[in-house]
């Protein structure tokens, strides 16, 4: 069985590594250009990895999709009221 | 234009430019629609109140949502609806794997091999009850970063932590939010994980 256990390793890291830095990854939050070659380098090369990074995507995407919310024409409206107080 | 009114015309169009941001984030700390609005009108009213105190325009973004953060931090403690969130305890960074390892091997083979059912269908409802059954910090930080797209500097600002402390919330909210959509999964009957099925995988 694969798991997040393992310490299976392409390139110069294995999985612990690349789980250490999955959301710094995919938030844009790293910058360390080797880093980023080689956790993607490590993507390309490990299935158990590539399939947990397509799974935290689609989480991140519905979560975004789920929970964006538009502000109410009345809020708009009562924030502009406010603004023209000033 | 007078300083004045360049003040006000920068403020009023990066206070539009947020509303969309700055309710959804209201909404998610206040949970109904009346007391979002009311935290949304209170934070402008307070943002421009001290946006004199504003030195980097190029951060309003943290700037405004710190006022954000902190007017429904005294909202609560105004009303008292709402006990005080209790202090996350042993917040400091002990790394995603240390976390992982402390979850059950059925998790962690579904977390990587989770059912496309799932995903497909019940990923959208399920994915706001379970963000919703995760601490309050942790939520916070997540819906920041991930929903309203504050890096983890602006998110860091923000919420007034330092930027490790985000880093941290980010892999705990995260691995929590993972079990908690599995626990969804395993009460719909859509996780049937069994030793037979793992060797079919």
């Amino acid at each position: 069985m694969k798991s997040t256990k393992e310490t299976d390793k392409h390139g110069d890291i294995g999985c612990l590594d690349a789980i250490e830095v999955f959301y710094s990854y995919f938030d844009g939050e790293i910058s360390d250009p080797k880093l980023i070659a080689d956790f993607e380098h490590h993507l390309e090369h490990c299935r158990s990895c590539f399939s947990r990074a397509e799974v935290e995507k689609l989480v991140t995407e519905r979560l975004r999709k789920s929970a964006n919310r538009q502000a109410p024409k009345e809020l708009r409206s009562r924030i502009r009221q406010l603004m023209d107080e000033y | 234009m007078t300083e004045q009114q360049d003040i006000k015309a920068f403020f009023s169009r990066e206070i539009e430019e947020n509303m969309n941001a700055l309710y959804g984030t209201a909404l998610r700390l206040s949970r109904t629609d009346a007391d979002a609005e009311d935290l949304v009108a209170e934070s402008v009213a307070k943002a421009w109140s001290a946006v004199e105190t504003l030195q980097d325009r190029g951060r309003f973004r943290p700037w405004i949502f710190r006022i954000l953060h902190n007017c429904s931090v005294n909202s609560y403690r105004r009303r008292s609806a709402r006990p005080t969130e209790t202090p996350f305890e042993n917040e400091e960074d002990d790394g995603l794997v240390a976390l992982l390892n402390g979850q059950s091997d059925e998790f962690l083979f579904w977390w990587a091999n989770p059912e496309r059912h799932f995903f497909n269908n019940v990923l959208g409802d399920a994915i706001m009850s379970a963000i919703e059954g995760i601490p309050e910090v942790f939520r916070t930080t997540i819906l920041l970063i991930n929903v309203e797209g504050l890096t983890y500097d602006e998110a860091a600002e923000a919420t007034g932590v330092p930027p490790g402390t985000i880093r941290s919330r980010m892999k705990r909210g995260r691995t929590m939010l993972q079990k908690a959509l599995w626990e969804q999964a395993r009460e719909a009957g859509i996780v049937v994980v069994n030793d037979a099925n793992r060797n079919d995988k």
